[in-house]
């Protein structure tokens, strides 16, 4: 029994040296934004006084508000549309055979290691032309493109999985491959489908290069690239307490898909690289 | 609990192969139509800037000088391997990525192996680690930008007085791979867990049997069978971490001769407004990205194609 | 578990976020009535901005209203990429913007703002002052009208320096003295690998007679001694007891607070260290000697507080002061630009350059102002001012000046490292290449 506890107590350690790893660099954020002014380059980890008065400040700053519109509105157009096209494409690569399915997958897989910053200077000059720049589509599209990839490839490892044998059943009762897939796929495939719609938006909501490189006022600028352009009272001053609250408010959605799906977020994650 | 994961041990049926018939022709035409808005979303927005931005990279393009605009043929790849700055950032690049990814894979596997046995708060470690994987990494970053300026930031507050690492080169490069350390371990240690998973069980009791102690099973058993899993999430993260932008951006502006290549094409589109130049810094990044894959690919034999890809950026 | 029905739902919740989001997206305003001439300024000055904005728009009675409007930015080269952006992508919500004087080249053969038409670039020129008139020039036409100017000049400590230094050479002899009597003797001046290590190298070269570049893109650092002997200064206060421990870090801002916290005896910067000495109470307590101090001697830092005209490089020769400030351009993508070079003419008018120059600490650009009383008083060193912006210099007027600038900056931090004789070549090669805007930018 003595040894069974002190194995117990040892995992007990680790899984607090682990949480101690992930949650102490967010912690440190939360309590800047909680720190009021005059002591927020106190350099300590709890602060002494808690203040809202970040939290009341960001609310005021405009650029913010509209930054977060921007951001939230972007970001759930992008995974909708993201995930139209990839449920569509993903089911043709995991149920049906036809030419090109290699070139496909190929295509896709070459998109997912693009480094971003070859397509920004091309992506600028296009947009410019067109009237794109600082406008919700001109981020939308390259959102959407970015994210293919991965709802391609998170969607099709879940679908390999849904039993094909009952749309082979509908298709005996006489339901087209369309009908199948409407009728028994979907309903089937719905939790892959959110779990990847998860995903996406957390890959849009993290954006920055695009957001910097393609925005330049509120009409388009999403929160990353506001936080970064907060101003202090002057030029010198850093807005440190403002740039922590927006930073924890940026946070929150993230802890709310982690904390309610963490599940499925961690089988989306590695569905494709392991069942390859 | 998912689909996924009910069905787990059920190997997905294989297509019958048969003559070619109505049906099939009916699923090339389903599946052309299901494929088709993809298609069409990457050549837009992927082929044509590409081909385009390679078009871009033949010319002498300023914003500031147009009535100067034309054809310059390599000119500027030219320019750019020539510049100091170019080799300065890539070798930036090259060191963080190497370094990170390589401290990346030995936590991680140690952090697998601890959630794969783990007795206790399994469900627990595995919701916080997902935090430093789905937090916004400019976020992160003015976390630990903060948590380093001396007088304000408790890391700093442990250092000697008078220390300042964000001003130090060395230093500053350190923090950065601390930094994606940090937000990207998690991620390859989830990886790396599923890749465990495939390990049967009863493999590890009979080289236990057989008198393999825990580092002989980890060395003989383990990482052999987790071959393809490890080589396919290295890829991806070093890909990964040689796109580096948003940390240094927001830890500090590659100031120092701390760029990444991919701050250094930032740069030159706006600070320098030259989309010659941008393109061609574009153009030799995609290149160096596509070796890498090609490396890994041919000489490892990573297993590319259904492998995961994983953006953060 | 959720059932399939459940999955539906959520499917259907999300998808009808979607669409609600969608039809959210371009809600714009129409404009009422008259012409709406938007002025994008930085984020210094805002509130002078807008009730210069609501004046000029009452005079114009009701022809045309002018919206400020700020795009929060880190800083000016923030404020500048931003603009610019805006610029290429032709976006046609840019009338007015506020322009910082460095970037009326760049912006002017990029073709992003128009030309000054005669008629109004005549009545811009009329009583305004020459130096900052040049900085909106550029190949013989005004494309932006100076709203204020900004032109460094020596602060010092009374107590410490009897007569204020004439030259460079001198002030550093001071430094050493007062430092071999162990009092307060440090340098304070901009070192910092950015712009404002350009500002005091283009002073020092200009004081001396040289010059970076010319506007046609003629590379002139190199020609005869002035640059060597800009540099040599340069590298003497590195080297000597003046120099701050911090110099290669160093800003307008450390180099004010420096001075204020009793550290230095010397400071070169711009007006505004005045005003903020005094609202920050007049910095440390110092003691009969002159040295810093935690007691209450009823004497601070404040008190003791003195300006001269910039140290020279040549005895008996006035500095060429490197100077600052802003312009308004007229955007080339504006829908309405005759109204809009019409509402600079107001909006730099003499009411608004003062209202800046009390409110923001931005002297003016008409020369009348300089004998306001209510001007003379919010800046005691007026005289000084308006003097050093007699012989005052500007910087590189070409469109590349910003890759110039980085060269240089790049190349002189840290000063200590400045090796006077050496460092002229690689400028010259170095600005050569960067003047056609060849090569990268770091």
């Amino acid at each position: 029994m003595g040894t069974r506890w002190g194995h117990k107590c040892w995992w007990a350690v680790a899984d607090l040296a682990i949480i101690v790893y992930a949650l102490v660099p967010v912690l440190w954020i939360v309590s800047l934004s909680f720190k009021p002014l005059d002591s927020i380059n106190d350099g300590r980890f709890i602060p002494a006084e808690f203040t809202w008065s970040n939290y009341q400040q960001v609310f005021r700053v405009a650029s913010f508000v509209s930054a977060l519109r921007n951001s939230i509105g972007i970001a759930l157009i992008s995974t909708g549309l993201s995930v139209v096209i990839g449920t569509l494409a993903a089911y043709a690569i995991a149920r049906l055979s036809f030419p090109g399915k290699k070139l496909l997958i190929g295509g896709t897989l070459l998109i997912a290691m693009f480094p971003q910053i070859s397509l920004v200077t091309p992506l600028f000059d296009i947009e410019r032309k067109v009237g794109l720049v600082d406008t919700w589509p001109g981020l939308i599209l390259p959102y959407i493109t970015f994210s293919l990839p991965l709802a391609i490839y998170t969607l099709s490892a879940f679908f390999r999985e849904i039993p094909w044998e009952l749309e082979k059943a509908a298709q005996m009762d006489g339901a087209t491959p369309f009908q199948a897939f409407r009728s028994v796929i979907v309903p089937l495939a719905a939790p892959g489908v959110f779990t990847t719609a998860i995903l996406v938006f957390i890959f849009c909501w993290n954006d920055f290069l695009f957001a910097v490189s393609l925005t330049s006022t509120e009409a388009s600028q999403t929160t990353t690239v506001a936080i970064a352009q907060f101003t202090g009272s002057s030029e010198f001053t850093e807005p440190t307490g403002s740039i922590s609250a927006a930073a924890v408010l940026l946070t929150i959605p993230i802890i709310l898909f982690v904390v309610f799906f963490q599940r499925r977020i961690v089988t989306g994650l590695t569905a494709g690289a392991v069942k390859g | 609990m998912t689909v996924a994961m009910r069905l787990g041990g059920v190997a997905a049926p294989r297509r019958a192969r048969g003559h070619v018939s109505e049906r099939a022709r009916s699923e090339h035409r389903l599946a052309a139509l299901l494929c088709t808005p993809a298609v069409l979303v990457i050549l837009a927005v992927t082929g044509y800037p590409i081909c385009y931005a390679i078009y871009l990279s033949l010319e002498r393009f300023d914003l500031r000088f147009p009535d100067q605009r034309g054809f310059v043929g390599l000119g500027n790849y030219g320019e750019v391997l020539r510049s100091g700055y170019w080799w300065q950032a890539l070798t930036v690049t090259a060191i963080i990525t190497v370094v990170s990814v390589a401290i990346e894979l030995v936590v991680g596997l140690a952090l697998a192996l601890a959630m794969h046995r783990a007795v206790v708060g399994r469900g627990l470690v595995r919701t916080v680690v997902l935090i430093p994987y789905g937090i916004v990494t400019v976020v992160a970053s003015y976390g630990w930008q903060y948590a380093w300026t001396p007088g304000k930031g408790y890391l700093a507050a442990l250092l000697p007085e008078s220390v300042a690492p964000l001003t130090d080169r060395v230093a500053t490069i350190a923090l950065i791979i601390l930094a994606e350390v940090w937000k990207t371990t998690p991620f390859m240690a989830l990886l790396l867990l599923a890749g465990l998973a495939l390990v049967p069980e009863d493999l590890l009791q009979a080289a236990a049997l057989d008198g393999a102690g825990p580092w002989r099973r980890l060395t003989k058993v383990i990482l052999p069978l987790m071959k393809p899993v490890i080589l396919a999430a290295l890829l991806f993260r070093t890909l990964d971490a040689f796109r580096i932008f948003d940390i240094i951006y927001i830890l500090n502006q590659g100031s120092n001769g701390t760029a990444s290549v991919s701050m250094l094409g930032y740069d030159n589109l706006f600070v320098g407004f030259n989309l010659g130049i941008g393109s061609a810094i574009s153009v030799l990044i995609f290149f160096i990205v596509t070796i890498i894959a090609l490396v890994f690919v041919k000489l490892f034999g990573a297993a590319a194609p259904g492998a995961e890809a994983r953006k953060r950026r | 578990m959720a059932g399939a029905y459940g999955w539906r739902r959520v499917t259907t919740a999300v998808v009808g976020v979607v669409l609600a989001a969608a039809t959210l997206v371009g809600c714009g305003s129409g404009a009422a009535g008259s012409v709406v001439l938007a002025f994008d300024t930085g984020t210094e000055g805002v509130d002078q901005y807008q009730v210069a904005a609501a004046e000029c728009s009452k005079a114009s009675r009701g022809r045309y209203m002018i919206e400020q409007r700020s795009q929060p930015n880190r800083n000016t080269d923030d404020q500048r990429l931003l603009l610019a952006r805006r610029l290429a992508a032709h976006d046609p919500k840019l009338d007015i913007m506020e322009l910082d004087v460095i970037w009326t080249a760049e912006f002017a053969k990029a073709g992003w703002i128009l030309p000054y038409p005669v008629a109004w670039a005549r009545q811009v020129e009329r009583g305004t002052l020459r130096a900052p008139l040049e900085t909106g020039t550029y190949q013989g036409r005004l494309y932006a009208a100076p709203l204020s100017t900004n032109p460094q000049l020596l602060w010092y400590r009374k107590d410490l320096v009897p007569k204020p230094p004439q030259t460079w050479d001198e002030m550093i002899q001071m430094a050493d003295g007062l430092a071999k009597r162990g009092l307060p003797h440090y340098i304070e001046v901009q070192g910092a690998r950015y712009e404002g290590l350009t500002v005091w190298f283009n002073t020092l070269l200009a004081s001396g007679g040289g010059s970076i570049a010319s506007e046609n893109g003629d590379v002139q650092v190199a020609r005869g001694d002035a640059a060597r002997q800009a540099l040599s200064v340069m590298a003497r206060v590195a080297h000597s007891r003046a120099a701050d421990p911090s110099l290669s870090l160093s800003n307008e801002n450390n180099a004010r607070l420096a001075m204020q916290a009793g550290s230095a005896a010397f400071e070169v910067n711009y007006p505004f260290v005045y005003a903020s000495m005094h609202e920050d109470g007049g910095g440390a307590f110092v003691d009969a000697l002159g040295r810093p101090t935690g007691q209450d001697t009823g004497r601070r830092v404040g008190d003791v507080f003195g300006w001269a005209p910039y140290p020279s490089i040549v005895a008996g020769q006035p500095a060429r002061v490197t100077i600052g400030g802003v312009n308004i351009g007229v955007s080339a993508t504006s829908r309405h630009p005759a109204e809009a070079f019409e509402a600079v003419q107001c909006l730099r008018n003499r009411d608004n350059q003062l209202r800046n120059a009390v409110g923001v600490e931005r002297p003016p650009t008409l020369a009348a102002l300089y004998g306001d009383p209510a001007f003379q008083k919010k800046y005691p060193a007026w005289r000084e001012i308006r003097d050093s912006l007699d012989s005052a210099s500007v910087r590189p007027k070409t469109p590349a000046y910003n890759n110039i600038s980085i060269v240089i900056s790049n190349l002189l931090n840290p000063p200590a490292k400045i090796n006077s004789s050496t460092v002229v070549g690689q400028l010259a090669d170095q600005i050569a290449k960067a003047v056609k805007s060849q090569g990268l930018v770091p």
